[in-house]
């Protein structure tokens, strides 16, 4: 006989058993002790919606047993108390319910400020449910699927069906969604005949059925996310249907949450799904409404007491023993073992009230509980044309009691809703924040009305009925489904990226990109670039070809520069502004020999460079086409004194500044790779970046080390380049820079041709630099080892902070960038960087001629 | 989640494959006050408003459509 292991227990299993019916069968009657005050909890509703049989299974916690289907060899764990369940020491806490008043952290751990840290991990490991498998491998990432339909229907019941059918026989491209399978939740009978053949008419219509989903919340659109066994599907539908049908109203007494008390449909469930005997001896309350729990109760032999009235008290300690009831004889007291309570239905609507604004019909008992199945065909049916269904007034409310759970979930009772109004918190908007009631696992299913209701009753304003805002998720989803609905950033890797990985370099994020951080010795990469000669992987630089009559239009449009004064052959710094005149991205423009014109950009800025060009051509109309090329061409940049005999080695091309002036570029061909030269200065030293086609990059790459070893070529990461550039005072968008920074702020007023009639940011940043300049970066040396963030002080007051700096080996110093405020309309020449003195000096500090750039 | 976007060169594509760029605002003033209007005051509608998008997943074009920013419905393109 097959059978599943639960806290250690083997519990057989028969035809048809969920978790909960097998371990019912078996004498389990504590499933979960509750959140705080760790009472028992039994079986409840039966129907997935409470939160009493939340069991691990084979590892994923949050399992509702009611629904889970069992199967021989599952490992089930019981996920609450401790040491177990059932002997669970932290029970002593219900008997200490006086200690713990509604908003309890919030007044004992306000203050000392220092104890709630302490308190927290005590407090978190006595309480919850489940347990997140945080030091074990990783959950991993469910697959995501996305799925388009005219109509998807939530919940495959009578109702849910018929709409299904109706909207595919008319040739809508129909899901019908369903926790279980069709009809799974009908009770056996003529229901579940009818909704049979209602679900071959879908089938045959082309419905397709998407059984064991959940529908986890309704967004914009409408977008419905269902988790799955295999994954996640994101429903992008025209409309939807709701037909998620209606629950049992929770009862709120004293007592009302003892194992034993049942809703009646969990009962019934239990009696003719399972042939189990929920109690020896039941009270079924009778509210008139005839619907046969008696009669099904005493089909597998229990002994049932109907019984009119309302109940005062359920009596026990581990479990039910006794109810008091006021019937219309009298106040009486029954023993039993069971008590099946039937206080009316209320709609299955959390989804709907997520999706005020979203084309959602509701029909069913979703729209009328308790409504007839043929009212529920008829529903539909309706909902499957797409015509209105009007829904009747829902079950009057059962009041609630003297005390009792409002919120079993988070073990919130009638007394702390009490306490909260009478502390002031006067809706039911804020009566759940400082109470948590609806914020359990149920998300409010068995609790949301009587917290609306009991929120009517003390008289509060209300919108939407008091019914408190309904937010995804409905049911507890995987973090694996919801991590597989992310749509991830793709890292972008170079040509060159498995060469710097074998050469043992650590590979940094910078953007999208992975780039080589160092490859082991920042000392030596740059002594290298210093000294002899160093390459650096530089494709991930932005890189845009723009052509056409308008070409030069549109960049004169865009850049601060003078176009027309780049002739052919010749390289510009080029600074891009926004419309508020602050400093977007940087880089170098190159005039082409047939009229084009090469951008390179930051490697974080090409993006927002090429939207920014193409926005100008869509807007204005210009002739002129915008040609990315980043991915396309991969780049190398070799600088050093000796750069140019490490090129002479590799290309029969004149190298000379004739042909490669500074700065300036050319077409060479290098170990046979075709290559635009761009003669560039950032590091400081002789350099030429060659842009080739990115197939060509290992060759290039590869030649390039090859032939360095005469002077002892070294390839060189951002490390160093960030020490590099910074001894030329050089900066780095985003590090160096404050959103703010107009041009003139950074010292780079020269890079502005204000003689030019228009450019974007023109206007802006003339008003601005009419303005006194009230901060600025500066070049800055300091005394001794300087720290990147530092503040920069005068007279102990804060008036700047360091950006960027290092202790230079090539200048023996301190140096560094950094932005200052001016000190009664001057900036201050000297300031305190911690201990250190740091002297506000002119940049570069390094080649400050720039000699060896035209070496 | 499922608003379309039409691009006028790869049709009604779903909106996370757009980068949206916001009111569509002029591209020149005629005066400093205007221009000062043009590059800091957006109109912030609460209603339909004119607004560009680029497909940034797709044919990287921009184009110019008006969306109902209350209900989150584009009513067309421009």
């Amino acid at each position: 006989m097959s059978s599943f292991d639960l806290d250690g227990r083997r519990i057989p299993i028969e035809p048809g058993d969920t978790l909960a019916a097998a371990a019912f069968r078996s004498g389990v009657r504590t499933f979960t002790r509750s959140i705080k005050s760790h009472r028992r909890r039994g079986l409840y509703c039966l129907t997935g919606d409470c939160a009493n049989c939340l069991v691990t299974v084979d590892g994923v916690p949050g399992e509702r047993a009611c629904v889970t289907p069992a199967h021989d060899g599952m490992r089930i764990r019981r996920e609450t108390g401790w040491p177990s369940v059932e002997r669970d020491v932290l029970s002593v806490t219900d008997h200490l319910h006086w200690a713990m008043p509604v908003g309890f952290y919030y007044k004992v751990f306000a203050r000392p400020r220092w104890l709630w840290p302490l308190a927290e991990r005590v407090i978190r490991r006595a309480t919850g449910t489940g347990r997140l498998p945080v030091r074990g491998a990783p959950a991993g990432r469910a697959r995501a699927r996305s799925a388009r339909c005219d109509v998807l229907v939530i919940g495959g019941g009578v109702a849910g069906l018929a709409a299904a059918a109706t909207a595919a026989a008319a040739r809508s491209r129909v899901i019908v969604v369903d926790e279980g399978e069709p009809g799974h939740a009908l009770p056996p009978g003529g229901a579940r005949t009818i909704a049979a053949s209602l679900e071959a008419e879908a089938r045959a219509a082309g419905a397709e059925m998407l059984t064991h989903h959940t529908a986890i919340g309704i967004y914009e659109g409408a977008s419905v996310p269902l988790v799955g066994p295999d994954g996640l599907v994101e429903v992008e539908a025209g409309r939807v249907i709701v037909a998620t049908g209606a629950l049992e109203a929770h009862g709120v007494f004293p007592g009302n949450d003892l194992p034993g008390i049942w809703l009646s449909r969990g009962a019934v469930r239990l009696a003719t799904e399972h042939g189990i005997a929920p109690c020896a001896r039941a009270i079924v309350l009778d509210d008139g409404t005839g619907d046969g729990a008696a009669e099904a109760l005493r089909g597998v032999g229990v002994d049932v007491i109907e019984v009119r009235g309302t109940i005062v008290s359920a009596n026990g300690g581990r479990r039910l023993t006794g109810v008091t009831v006021d019937t219309p004889e009298g106040r009486r007291s029954f023993a039993c073992d069971g008590l099946v309570l039937s206080l009316g239905l209320s709609p299955r609507d959390t989804l709907v009230r997520m999706a005020a604004d979203d084309p959602v019909t509701v029909a069913g008992d979703a729209a009328t509980p308790g409504c007839s199945i043929e009212d529920a065909v008829e529903d539909g049916r309706r909902a499957g044309r797409g015509e209105p269904v009007v829904a009747r007034e829902p079950d009057p409310w059962p009041g609630l009691g003297s005390g009792g759970f409002v919120c079993p979930c988070e073990d919130v009772g009638v007394d702390e809703l009490e306490a909260a109004w009478r502390e002031g918190w006067t809706n039911s908007e804020i009566v759940k924040r400082y109470t948590t009631a609806t914020m359990g696992p149920c998300q409010g299913a068995l609790c949301s009305r009587h917290l609306a209701a009991f929120a009517a009753a003390k008289g509060a304003p209300s919108a939407a009925g008091g019914r408190t805002t309904a937010r995804p998720p409905v049911r507890a989803p995987r973090l694996a489904d919801l991590v597989g609905g992310v749509h991830e950033v793709i890292d972008r890797r170079t040509a060159l990226h498995g060469r710097h990985v074998a050469a043992g370099a650590r590979m940094d994020r910078s953007g999208v990109w992975l780039r080589p951080g160092t490859y082991g010795d920042v000392a030596a990469e740059i002594r290298a670039v210093r000294e002899r000669v160093g390459i650096m992987d530089v494709s991930t630089l932005g890189r845009f070809e723009v052509r056409g009559p308008d070409a030069r239009a549109l960049l004169d449009e865009v850049l601060t520069l003078d176009v027309g004064r780049v002739a052919p052959g010749r390289t510009r710094y080029l600074l891009a502004l926004d419309e508020a005149g602050y400093v977007m991205d940087d880089g170098l423009l190159a005039a082409l020999e047939d009229g084009g014109y090469l951008l390179t950009t930051t490697s974080g800025g090409a993006d927002r460079m090429e939207t920014w060009l193409r926005d100008r051509v869509d807007r204005r109309g210009y002739r002129a086409h915008v040609l990315p090329r980043t991915g396309e061409l991969g780049a190398i940049n070799v600088a050093g004194p000796h750069a140019r005999e490490l090129l002479g080695a590799l290309s029969d091309d004149d190298l000379s500044r004739d042909a490669i002036p500074y700065p300036g570029h050319a077409t060479i061909t290098v170990a046979g790779v075709p290559c635009r030269a761009v003669s560039v200065g950032f590091v400081g030293e002789l350099s030429f970046e060659l842009h080739h086609p990115r197939s060509r990059s290992g060759d290039l790459w590869d030649a390039l080390l090859e032939a360095g070893r005469a002077w002892d070529v070294l390839p060189h990461g951002l490390d160093a380049l960030d020490v590099l550039r910074l001894e030329k005072g050089h900066i780095f968008l985003g590090q160096d820079t404050l959103p703010d920074d107009h041009p003139g702020k950074l010292g780079l007023g020269w890079a502005v041709a204000m003689d030019k009639p228009a450019f974007v940011g023109r206007a802006s940043l003339e008003r601005m630099v009419a303005l006194p300049l009230e901060r600025r970066l500066v070049g800055l040396r300091f005394d001794g080892s300087p720290q990147r963030g530092a503040p920069l002080a005068v007279d102990g007051r804060i008036v700047g902070r360091v950006t960027s700096c290092t202790v230079s080996a090539a200048l023996e110093e301190g140096i560094g960038l950094g932005w200052i405020r001016a000190v009664d309309g001057a900036f201050p020449p000297v300031l305190a960087s911690g201990d250190l003195r740091a002297t506000v000096g002119p940049t570069p500090f390094y080649d400050p001629e720039g000699v060896r750039l035209r070496a | 989640m499922s608003l379309l976007v039409p691009c006028p060169t790869c049709g009604e594509r779903s909106y996370t494959e757009f980068t949206f760029g916001g009111e569509l605002r002029p591209l020149d003033a005629p005066d400093p006050e205007a221009e000062f209007a043009r590059v800091y005051l957006r109109g912030n509608v609460a209603g339909v408003q004119t607004e560009r998008w680029f497909h940034a997943l797709g044919c990287r074009r921009w184009t110019t459509v008006r969306r109902d920013t209350v209900a989150n419905r584009i009513e067309g393109g421009v």
